[in-house]
């Protein structure tokens, strides 16, 4: 089972992989909480995502926006972008699709 | 298959092996495995919020027949409450609009084929059914 990670690169750019569940949420949270610029958010290694990381998400991202910045989600994979389509949040947040990860959930 | 879990959160890393030991033994496709913890983890947590009145473990069931799965998760000792009539979440509704709260059931929803609840002798049931993908 792959572990959840989320870090942030030199470009500012942050990284999340493994599996974003509810336990993990609070984690992800502590990290998204804390951008006060636009940001970009890579999901190219992220595994899994259910309705705790997408409130995540969706609650990062009104906040960027209502302080006038922007938050670009990218390098989604097929799987996690079908859960953002379920939720009818895929074209409101604007997600850029990307190749599944190499490791299945 | 049929497991019991403590109703906490962090059980989940635990659900999901079980999950993904059914997949195995069943035969399944390994992308199964995705809309099943996805629908797994929805309806857990939903017991583990909403049923605050107990510390029992809660029961899941996994079972395959032919083209597909049935998952039913059981809590015990609880009071009656019915995840399946929340209401529906507005998919169309603008983004000043929209909460997170209601989408896991929401998710569980557009993944099933059918979702049933029972409030028996203190004990709630949800059975899904889910067609297989492949």
């Amino acid at each position: 089972m792959s572990v959840f990670d989320i870090k942030s690169g030199d470009d500012g750019t942050v990284h999340l992989s493994g599996r974003l569940d509810a336990a993990q949420a609070g984690k992800a949270m502590d990290v998204l909480g804390r951008i006060e610029r636009s940001a970009k958010v890579d999901f190219s290694n992220l595994q899994y995502i259910s309705s705790a990381g997408i409130g995540v998400i969706l609650g990062t991202y009104k906040r960027l926006l209502d302080a006038g910045h922007s938050f670009r989600i990218v390098n989604v994979p097929p799987r996690i972008a079908t859960v953002f389509r379920y939720a009818g949040l895929a074209s409101i947040l604007g997600i850029e699709e990307g190749p599944s990860p190499t490791e299945r959930p | 298959m049929e497991k019991r879990f403590p109703r906490e959160i962090t059980a989940l890393d635990e659900i999901f092996e079980f999950v993904s030991e059914f997949v195995a033994a069943g035969d399944l496709a390994a992308p199964e495995a995705f809309p099943l913890d996805l629908v797994v983890e929805e309806l857990f947590t939903n017991f583990v919020r909403h049923n605050t009145g107990t510390s029992r473990e809660i029961a899941i069931r996994l079972e395959r027949h032919d083209d597909r799965v049935v998952v039913a998760l059981t809590d015990f000792g609880v009071r009656g409450f019915d995840p399946t009539q929340a209401p529906i979440v507005d998919t169309n509704a603008p983004l000043e609009e929209r909460q997170p709260g209601g989408l896991g059931i929401h998710f569980v929803r557009q993944i099933a084929e059918s979702i049933s609840y029972d409030h028996a002798d203190g004990n709630t049931t949800i059975t899904v059914t889910k067609r297989l993908e492949s």
